[in-house]
């Protein structure tokens, strides 16, 4: 072994360790746990089974599936038809430094906080109702709350600064002469956006959808608070067969699948990345 | 000039989103000094500021513990993070791409999946849930944004200044601390406030790992919102939203290494 | 040596007189290269190199990109290591010996100076390492920020610096140490052309005072021809020639050191012996040449390489009278670049460009693109580069 190469073992030790101990390992068990069998009291025992999966199958829970997929689709598409414009506007703009601050506040600002305010908007007696009911447009109070559309609407909120940002970061990167040369070549405006804006900062798009779509698919606490009954999403099944059905098993089971969902998407973006790099001659 | 490029569309949605953004805010701020109990407005008040001050020990148990647990796992998560990403970025070794995106896993996938794996984790090895376990949780979602931020900043540099400083007679021991640490201080700054700041307002893995003594401000927070709203909730999000707009102040001058990932 | 340089740049500002130091004078060694080879993957970066570096001496190792001459260097640093072969610094085997524990330092080309540390620290950084007394280290840093002038900058950070600036910095780092042999690995490669020529004279100076031994990676034929006492010429991987700056650019070992080392006329033909012994190069383009053959491995129907230097070509309006000793060819200029004290002609002969280099002079006749002129140089200037 050079020195080289032993320093560098050094440097990664802690991590190493860390990595396995604390990250593979949970992840590891989560997946030999999916293929057990449930135990009454929480637990598994310890015989192979693949009951996890094939309750999955089951009706009741393909339509959660389909249900997340569709708020997540949807969450998505509305945080992309607004964080493309705006960080195209905030690479651009002179005030560049002041609007990426403006973004980032709710960026940091606690995550639970951010959920409650739209609770205290859209509550039974809350801003909104309170407002409309001055304004004489309703006569009684409406629960805007504890339906999917107040899912999407604080599913958008809370995760539209994880897609400005990258978004954001590759638009500054981009080199706005294209955008002159091709208008200079007769392209217009929008001709100019689509075919030489979009396409140069694609990996850029990906990263702001995967970091939007990604935590949207696996939400817990944002449909489990202003949610109700018919907003039940994978991460609340996790939660409810770890807790309350104490089905381990098939609770491990849905998260392997989140995370070979993850996965998936992950390498899906990296070999993005690398043709893109390739393309650039890096 | 630069007016003119942009056009009416991107300034609507841009005043949009910030009213979308911040709306939500106001309301709070609102609310937090509003007399009454409900939300009907019914005249100015800092009760709500008083109790929070005054007669809240729960919630202050609960802001106590989660400092403890920021300071600790932000510390824990920079030293290792930064360790690694020296490591990540000046030596080769077999499976080193498979290795970094391993390492940044924890910060792709749902948090939920985290939180899942660490609770059955514990509880295969019978670990008891309370702050410790809360604390080793926080270390290993907070350690990939620290190599982010490490590794963009040491991007800047090239592995001749190492090995000047080597050719000038430095050990090992002086490359890291005469030469890396130094370097890399703005980026380890900014690794520590957000390291700090994401394990302040983590609420999914924590939900999932914390046991009955181990209650985080989130978790409490999220109780208050379950079983029974007190405008105690709006005064104290109001001073986190001051909080971070002090904490976000601090981290845009580190902003460089947090964007450009 | 570094006349040169004062005469292709007139406006240079470099005042001539020794560098005002104290005694700085250190002890050099040589440095010795051993069948060294060195593969990265299949790509071979250094095939079998043997070299001997002389006690004080300024020697550059001169090549285009990837010819392996900064490898070469790494390895005398101690920054990378040999596949086979051996490096010695006098006669001490140093191949398995750390960068840090060689008597040795390097000059970057990217500077490499610590951007936390102001010039003052980046100079001591040595020194402190060796825990030498505060005092000394003060007064040591001083005398290098003089020899470098750099006097009265010791308090600056490096991001108040000029590029220029900041490889002094560097180089003084590297001397005070004390080292046997300075590495200098293209350390003037990103500087503007008027600062690379002022700081290579100054670089020459230091050489003089200090006498330690230098050696200069460069692909710039100009900066090592300038300043070296001998030149390595090397191309994949392999050193084509080593001799002084004179010797490389008057006897070219082969057609690439020709080609590299300045500009040159390659005229490829056949040689053929007449019947009262005139040695004669048949050429397609250029048609017949006289040529002086000293090699009696060389036979007649052998084909040559022969390189002509651009000013070495006289350039006439009117036929010579005398042309015994001179060689003579006929042509028409094509194309004519002016470049202030001297132009450049291209006259096609036959189907041969040839390339002319003249220093105007006063009272000179004019030439014209389309003129009939003659050529004509003397046989000795033409260098046989290949043969076989």
């Amino acid at each position: 072994m050079t020195e080289k190469s032993r320093l560098g073992h050094f440097y990664l030790f802690p991590l190493t360790i860390w990595s396995i101990l604390f990250f593979v390992s949970p992840l590891i068990i989560i997946i030999l746990y999916s293929f057990l069998t449930k135990d009454i009291y929480g637990g598994v025992i310890y015989t192979f089974s693949l009951k996890a999966y094939q309750s999955l199958i089951q009706l009741t829970y393909l339509k959660v599936f389909w249900f997340t997929l569709k708020i997540s689709v949807i969450s998505t598409a509305i945080i992309m038809f607004f964080a493309i414009p705006v960080s195209y506007y905030i690479a651009r703009s002179p005030l560049k430094n002041v609007l990426l601050f403006l973004v980032l506040i709710p960026f940091w600002t606690n995550f639970l906080i951010r959920i409650y305010a739209w609770i205290a908007i859209m509550g039974n007696n809350g801003f909104l109702n309170q407002l409309l009911l001055s304004l004489h447009v309703l006569k009684t109070n409406i629960q805007f709350l504890y339906n999917p559309i107040a899912v999407i609407v604080v599913l958008v909120y809370t995760y539209l600064p994880f897609a400005i940002l990258p978004l954001y970061a590759a638009i500054d990167k981009f080199d706005f002469t294209l955008l002159e040369a091709s208008s200079d070549l007769g392209a217009s405006r929008l001709q100019g956006i689509l075919k030489v804006l979009l396409p140069n900062i694609r990996t850029g798009l990906m990263a702001a959808f995967l970091f939007a779509f990604i935590p949207i698919f696996g939400a817990y606490a944002v449909p489990q608070l202003v949610g109700g009954q018919e907003s039940f999403m994978l991460g609340n099944m996790i939660a409810r067969e770890l807790t309350i059905t104490r089905n381990w098993p098939l609770a491990s089971a849905i998260a392997t699948i989140i995370t070979l969902v993850t996965c998936l998407g992950i390498l899906l973006y990296i070999r993005s990345v690398r043709r893109s790099d390739e393309k650039d001659g890096k | 000039m630069n007016h003119t490029k942009r056009g009416i569309f991107t300034t609507t949605m841009v005043i949009l989103t910030l009213l979308f953004f911040y709306l939500p805010m106001a309301v709070l701020l609102l609310y937090s000094f509003n007399s009454s109990k409900s939300m009907v407005i019914t005249g100015f008040s800092l009760k709500w500021y008083n109790e929070l001050f005054t007669n809240s020990p729960f919630l202050w148990k609960a802001v106590s513990n989660s400092l403890i647990i920021a300071v600790s796992s932000a510390f824990s998560a920079v030293l290792i993070g930064t360790l690694g990403a020296i490591g990540l970025r000046w030596y080769s070794f077999k499976l080193k791409n498979l290795f970094q995106i391993i390492s940044m896993l924890p910060l792709l996938l749902p948090e939920i999946i985290l939180g899942v794996a660490l609770l059955i984790f514990f509880s295969a090895f019978s670990f008891p849930q309370n702050l410790f376990t809360v604390y080793l949780s926080h270390i290993t979602f907070n350690i990939p944004f620290v190599l982010l931020i490490v590794m963009a900043r040491l991007e800047e540099f090239d592995s001749t200044l190492l090995e000047a400083a080597r050719d000038l007679g430095a050990r090992e021991i002086d490359v890291l601390m005469k030469i890396l640490i130094p370097l890399t201080m703005p980026a380890i700054i900014a690794a520590l406030l957000m390291s700090f700041t994401l394990s302040l307002e983590d609420f999914v893995i924590t939900f999932f790992i914390s046991g009955p003594g181990s209650t985080t401000l989130p978790i409490y927070i999220y109780s208050m919102i379950r079983f029974g709203v007190s405008p105690v909730i709006n005064a104290l999000s109001v001073l986190i939203v001051l909080a971070t707009i002090v904490l976000s102040l601090f981290l845009s001058k580190f902003s460089k290494y947090i964007i450009n990932h | 040596m570094s006349t040169y340089f004062i005469i292709t740049d007139p406006f240079s500002t470099i005042v001539k007189e020794p560098v005002n130091i104290y005694d700085i004078s250190m002890l050099g060694s040589s440095v010795g290269i051993k069948n060294i080879s060195k593969n990265f993957g299949h790509f071979k970066v250094l095939s079998d190199i043997n070299l001997e570096i002389k006690k004080g001496e300024f020697f550059s190792l001169l090549g285009p990109s990837g010819c392996g001459k900064t490898t070469l260097l790494r390895m005398i640093a101690g920054f990378d290591k040999p596949d086979t072969g051996s490096i010695f610094l006098d006669d001490r085997n140093v191949t398995d010996i750390a960068s840090n524990k060689r008597k040795v330092n390097t000059v970057f080309q990217n500077y490499a100076v610590f951007p936390h540390l102001t010039v003052f620290d980046n100079i001591a950084f040595g020194l402190k390492l060796k825990k030498i007394d505060k005092k000394i280290i003060q007064k040591e840093v001083f005398t290098f920020l003089e020899l470098v002038k750099l006097n009265g900058q010791e308090r600056k950070m490096p991001s108040q610096l000029s590029g220029g600036q900041k490889q002094r910095v560097a180089i003084a780092r590297a001397l005070i140490n004390k080292p046997q042999v300075l590495l200098l690995d293209e350390p003037l490669s990103a500087l503007d052309a008027k600062l690379r020529k002022e700081l290579l004279i100054e670089l020459d100076q230091i050489h003089n005072e200090i006498g330690i031994t230098f050696i200069y990676v460069t692909h710039d034929q100009e900066e090592a021809l300038g300043v070296s006492d001998r030149i390595a010429i090397m191309k994949d991987g392999k050193i084509n020639q080593i001799g002084t700056s004179k010797e490389i650019y008057e006897k070219p070992a082969d057609a690439f050191v020709a080609g590299f080392i300045g500009e040159t006329n390659l005229l490829k033909g056949s040689l053929s012996i007449t019947e009262n012994k005139e040695t004669k190069l048949i050429t397609e383009k250029a048609g017949s040449i006289n040529i002086l053959i000293n090699n009696p491995k060389i036979k007649s129907g052998a084909s040559l390489t022969v390189s002509l230097r651009p000013e070495k070509i006289n350039i006439l309006p009117i036929e010579p009278t005398v042309k015994i000793t001179h060689e003579c060819l006929q042509g028409q200029v094509k194309e004519i670049v002016y470049s202030g004290f001297q132009s450049r002609y291209f006259v096609k002969t036959k189907q041969n460009i040839m390339n002319i280099i003249k220093v105007h002079e006063a009272n000179e006749t004019r030439i014209r693109r389309g003129d009939k002129v003659f050529l004509e140089w003397e046989k000795s200037d033409m260098n046989i580069v290949e043969f076989s």
